[in-house]
């Protein structure tokens, strides 16, 4: 075989491959994780850790029950989602490897991708004409609204730390003062977007407190195996995002770099059970003074990144 | 052909067009079919070839006609020539003399003579034409906004859109006149070099952004937007407003500006794109709602256009280009999706009869190709890839990174601008989810919703047309950079970069790529549902037995955490029975969000100046010997004045 | 030296934003406690040799605005048995903008400030002017009494962030007077503070205007 084409082409399809199959297999292990630290902070032995891998194969084989007053578009929204999602992550790099298509300026299409999945969603909740998932809807894409502008407010600050419009480049960062902030401010922001504790509570099924569980309440069958996929490849979107941001790891060799990679990225999910035990769901008000301390920590990273830098 | 030859066919067309109008409806629309395609192809052959010129030989009011064709006006006219095909196209269905017999034939002539004089105005080269040709599209504009003037809205709106247009032309009059004392000709042209001319950019800024509705001088906008039939709300809204842009563009590229005039511009852009997305929010009028985006829209096209100008003043093409090309770009897209939204808004208003989205839902099933297209245009004005909308912003946005990253003199400026930009977007897209939802998913609110029907193939053609438009900018924007860059050349000559740059070629790919997996993961997700079977039920809704239509989320209620942040300008009215017993009977609940800046601004200083105008009229009683008594008393005022502050 | 002052006022900083955005009477103080006791310990590091005047003031600031005056407060409000839930006049994610928004404005203008050289690494005028700025937005923006005074702390502690510029200039002992008179001053307004709360069985300032003629 011709090596150019061997090199040029055939491997970078081959890890390209191997890079989506582990993004997608791996994500639901990182709920499977969440659900453990909370079990085994209130003493219960809780859900076998690859629950989640279970409950989507069973999902998957399931007949739907469609409501009378949606449309096709219900069943189209999440799988346009969920390709949205995935979309953003072959954007990330994963450590010691570079993103699957890198071009400058790709960190807005992150953005707007995942802002893609967002407006899926919360149309098809719309779909089936219930005032509880327009409540959720409604949260969701307003929420978005401040948590949006604490992640472009992280992106500039990486983008002005490190020269770059990339996120390949962008997320190389050096050591600086800033990178507390900024997993301060993101990891805030990872909480918000994967309606986890103390924004969202995903254990609560019927109440009127919740955001995204809410807008899923008529899904079934294969979509809601595709949502719940989605919402755990997002947490692992955000998880990457935040590790990635905020270690430098581009200096490491290609094995210390991958465990310590996974190593943050279980901390990270740690981190978000341990919350998730530990703090109380905050009153709907007071979610829009979090979130925009969330912005201001992202903001004094960027301001001290300009600083660093001028 | 040559694109003169074009465009005199296409004026003949036109002309042929008006004539028929009031009579042969077949005549007409081919006529002017044909005019738009002949100008469309103009503007093409001019932005692939180069300028086109023409001098006239015979004056007209006193001066010698000039046309020019060149990159930035071919760029609005190909603007123009797509959205009045869709329009002209659109409107022989939607506003027939079945159903408006007395003004479907004379809208036809006000329609015809409205894109003639636009035309003209973009090919005008003499401040005097340009300023005849500006006055004429502004009534025009007017009798057709009245189509139905027996309703006192409408009156209004018109009144207020003659009063906000004249104000603007009076800015433009001065602009003009300015210019042509300065330069001794009305002729215009490349006047980078009289450096004297710079303060005269801030006449140019109000009157064009009168026209183009920038905050807080879109006073005019929503209500003229709404009242005027669908088709005519697209025109405006698509091209009419953006002629103001294409002003500002044309005069900051020819006469020099002064040197905070960038700052203004981008400040003036993030103030109308937050608070115009704002507004919209808390609209419950479709037409209105849709009419606010305009200012928003406008607000992203002047964040590019105002950093353009800074980079042309730092001497930073680097990112100056990509600023300019987002802002033309964006200056195309609003007015795709714009009008394809109008179009759609038409559609309802047509099926059902009202524009109130409390009133609508679930029109889906009744008018899937509505649907489909009002949603595609809702995802690619909240800016979202892979549509158009996203490509545009995205440019804006790696101006404005570029300025951040450059450190130049934007930087400071650049950050508040690209954190309120996405702060926009993310608003943009509650406004959208909330429109679609309401009013074409879920159920039907009323039984006007419930009754209603797909409009016709001449209404469903041009919304098809503006769709695919979308879809292909945003699948292949590469190929649209020779045209940008045309125009960019126009404005800044020394910015020319004939390949398109890469990252935009990278982002053409991924869209390709990324539409074509989304439409595979759809197709095997319901391949996938429909082999383990489909039952149908009602809403489960928490197992709520006795759902009505009338507990779904309205648009108010979708809207409402974000209106409260904004409660502060928007200054909601809302009235709400309180509700006393356990079991209460009876309860309403009403909010109405007014213009503020029209309302609580421009109202009470108006009516200040009519009080003391009437005050002043006390003077002017008709008794001559009273004014014979000013006249002395103004004689001793001015020999006082002479005698002591006198000359030396 | 300089990393660590700057951090230090980035934590005092950090305290402004705090007390803007806490809605709890407990927390606010607290922040403006922390702030004290930060900013106290600035004038150790900022002259390289030690000085016993130096240090007895600095140690004078910690103690009184660290711990005797929030002790006072948290007293004043154990026993006036006030809620603590704060009524603002200007909302909390406005007055953290704010907030936020002076720091970063600060920032950009200590830039162009014709400052000492030794002076231009150091946050020290950003941070006073940030500070003055949201101890401000405290005394206006909000209603209680206890609130007030924490913005009244706030806004002295901006001025002797600028007073540190001048450490080599002015004698200690000018400080040391502003410790005192602030002091007395958080005295008498505990003292009004009670007598407010006796007559009107609330402290929300609101409730003074009925005092009008």
């Amino acid at each position: 075989m011709n090596p150019g084409f061997t090199n040029h082409f055939l491997l970078p399809l081959l890890r390209g491959v191997l890079q989506i199959a582990i993004l997608l297999l791996l994500a639901p292990l990182l709920p499977g994780i969440v659900n453990r630290v909370k079990a085994w902070v209130a003493g219960r032995r809780g859900p076998p850790l690859l629950q989640l891998y279970y409950d989507l194969g069973r999902l998957w084989n399931k007949g739907i029950v469609l409501s009378t007053a949606a449309s096709p578009g219900h069943l189209v929204g999440p799988a346009i989602a969920w390709v949205a999602i995935l979309g953003s992550a072959m954007l990330l790099p994963l450590g010691p490897g570079d993103a699957l298509w890198s071009f400058k300026g790709d960190a807005l299409l992150f953005l707007y991708l995942l802002a893609l999945a967002r407006f899926c969603t919360a149309s098809a909740a719309l779909e089936t004409g219930s005032a509880f998932e327009g409540m959720g809807a409604a949260r969701e894409v307003s929420f978005a609204v401040l948590s949006e502008s604490a992640l472009i407010t992280a992106i500039l600050a990486l983008a002005v730390q490190t020269g770059s419009l990339s996120l390949t480049g962008m997320l190389a960062p050096v050591p600086n003062p800033s990178a507390g902030l900024l997993a301060a401010g993101l990891f805030t922001v990872l909480l918000a977007e994967n309606c986890r504790v103390p924004f969202d509570d995903p254990n609560t099924h019927l109440e009127l407190t919740m955001i995204h569980e809410v807008m899923v309440l008529d899904h079934s069958g294969p979509p809601l195996a595709v949502i719940l996929h989605g919402a755990a490849l997002k947490l692992l979107v955000f998880a990457l995002l935040l590790a990635q941001a905020v270690l430098p790891l581009n200096h490491l060799s290609l094995l210390p770099a991958t465990g310590c990679l996974l190593a943050a990225m279980l901390v990270i999910t740690l981190l978000v059970g341990f919350a998730e035990s530990l703090l109380a769901r905050f009153a709907f008000r007071r979610v829009p003074l979090l979130l925009t301390t969330a912005f201001l920590f992202c903001l004094f990273a960027l301001l001290t990144a300009w600083k660093g830098v001028s | 052909m040559s694109p003169g030859c074009l465009l005199s066919l296409a004026l003949a067309a036109m002309v042929a067009g008006t004539c028929c109008a009031p009579r042969w409806t077949r005549l007409w629309l081919g006529c002017t079919v044909a005019a738009t395609l002949l100008t469309l192809g103009a503007a093409i052959s001019v932005l692939a070839g180069g300028p086109w010129e023409w001098h006239g030989a015979f004056p007209i009011g006193g001066e010698l006609p000039h046309l020019r064709a060149d990159g930035l006006s071919a760029f609005f006219l190909v603007l123009l020539s797509v959205i009045g095909l869709a329009g002209t196209v659109y409107s022989s269905e939607y506003w027939s003399p079945k159903k408006h017999p007395g003004s479907a034939y004379p809208g036809r002539v006000w329609w015809n003579l409205l894109l003639l004089f636009m035309g003209l105005v973009l090919l005008c080269s003499n401040g005097l034409h340009f300023l005849i040709g500006w006055e004429l599209f502004t009534l025009c504009a007017y009798f057709l906004i009245t189509r139905e003037r027996h309703l006192p809205a409408v009156r209004r709106a018109g009144w207020l859109y003659l009063a906000a247009s004249h104000a603007s032309a009076l800015c433009l009059f001065a602009f003009f006149a300015a210019i042509a004392a300065r330069t001794g000709s009305w002729d215009l042209g490349p006047l980078r070099d009289h450096l004297e001319l710079a303060p005269l950019f801030w006449l140019a800024l109000i009157g064009f952004g009168l026209k183009a509705g920038l905050f807080p001088l879109h006073i005019w906008l929503p209500s003229a937007h709404a009242n005027a039939p669908t088709h005519v709300s697209a025109l405006l809204s698509g091209v009419a407003i953006k002629m103001g842009i294409y002003g500002l563009m044309r005069f900051s590229g020819w006469i020099p500006t002064p040197a905070d005039a960038g700052w203004v511009v981008a400040t003036l852009g993030v103030a109308s794109a937050v608070l115009g997305v704002a507004f919209a929010l808390g609209q419950h009028d479709l037409k209105r709602l849709l009419a606010y985006h305009s200012v928003e829209n406008i607000g992203i096209i002047l964040i590019g256009l105002g950093f353009a100008m800074m980079a042309s003043r730092a001497g930073q093409p680097g990112w100056g280009r990509l600023a300019m090309a987002g802002a033309l770009l964006h200056v195309w897209n609003h007015g795709l999706f714009k009008a394809l939204l109008f179009l759609g808004a038409g559609s309802v208003l047509h099926a059902t009869g009202t524009r109130r989205m409390s009133e609508l839902g679930g029109l889906w099933r009744a008018m899937p190709w509505t649907a489909a297209s009002f949603a595609l245009g809702a995802v690619a004005i909240s800016g979202l890839p892979p549509l158009n909308g996203f490509v545009s912003e995205w440019l804006v946005y790696l101006g404005l990174f570029g300025a951040v990253d450059g450190l130049g003199p934007g930087s400071a400026a650049a950050v508040p601008a690209a954190i309120l930009l996405a702060v926009t977007g993310a608003m943009a897209l509650a406004c959208f989810v909330k429109v679609v939802g309401v009013v074409f998913l879920g159920t039907p609110r009323t039984l006007r919703a419930e009754k209603a029907v797909e409009c016709g193939w001449f209404m469903r053609s041009p919304m098809l047309l503006l769709g695919g438009a979308c879809i292909l900018i945003g699948l292949a924007p590469a190929l649209f950079w020779p045209a940008l860059q045309s125009a960019i050349a126009a404005w800044e000559p020394g910015w020319a970069m004939d390949v398109a740059p890469a990252p935009l070629l990278s982002l053409g790919i991924w869209n390709v790529g990324f539409a074509l997996a989304a439409a595979l993961a759809a197709t095997l997700l319901l391949r996938r549902v429909r082999r383990n079977g489909i039952a149908r039920a009602g809403t489960w809704d928490c197992g709520f037995a006795a759902p009505t239509a009338r507990m779904q989320y309205t648009a108010g209620s979708f809207a409402g955490i974000i209106t409260e942040w904004f409660a502060w300008i928007l200054q909601p009215s809302r009235h709400a029975d309180k509700i006393t017993h356990p079991f209460p009977s009876r309860a309403a609940f009403r909010e109405h969000t007014p213009e503020t800046v029209l309302e609580k601004v421009v109202e009470p200083s108006a009516g200040m100046v009519m009080a003391l105008s009437s005050a002043m009229r006390r003077l002017q009683h008709g008794r001559l010997q009273f004014y014979i008594l000013y006249l002395v008393f103004g004689l001793i005022a001015l020999a006082l004045l002479a005698f002591w502050g006198g000359a030396p | 030296m300089t990393d660590a002052i700057n951090l230090l006022v980035g934590l005092a900083l950090g305290a402004n934003l705090l007390a803007l955005g806490s809605s709890r009477l407990p927390s606010i103080i607290r922040a403006a406690a922390i702030q004290g006791i930060v900013l106290g310990v600035i004038p150790l590091l900022l002259k390289p040799e030690f000085h016993w005047l130096v240090a007895l003031v600095s140690i004078g600031t910690i103690a009184i605005k660290g711990f005797v005056i929030p002790a006072l407060l948290l007293r004043a409000l154990r026993a006036a048995n006030i809620a603590r839930e704060e009524h603002p006049l200007l909302g909390f994610i406005p007055s953290l903008l704010i907030g936020a928004s002076a720091t970063v404005g600060a920032v950009i203008l200590a830039g162009h400030l014709p400052l000492l050289p030794e002076h231009r690494g150091l946050l020290l005028v950003p941070g006073a002017l940030a500070t003055l700025v949201s101890g401000l937005v405290l005394l206006v923006g909000r209603t209680k009494a206890i609130s007030q005074v924490c913005g009244y702390l706030i806004l002295e502690n901006g001025i002797y962030l600028f007073g540190l510029l001048l450490i080599r200039g002015t004698p200690l002992i000018v400080e040391a007077g502003i410790l005192l008179d602030l002091t007395v001053a958080i005295f008498v307004i505990g003292i009004i503070v009670d007598r407010i709360q006796r007559e009107f069985d609330s402290l929300d300032t609101g409730k003074l205007t009925s005092l009008h003629e």
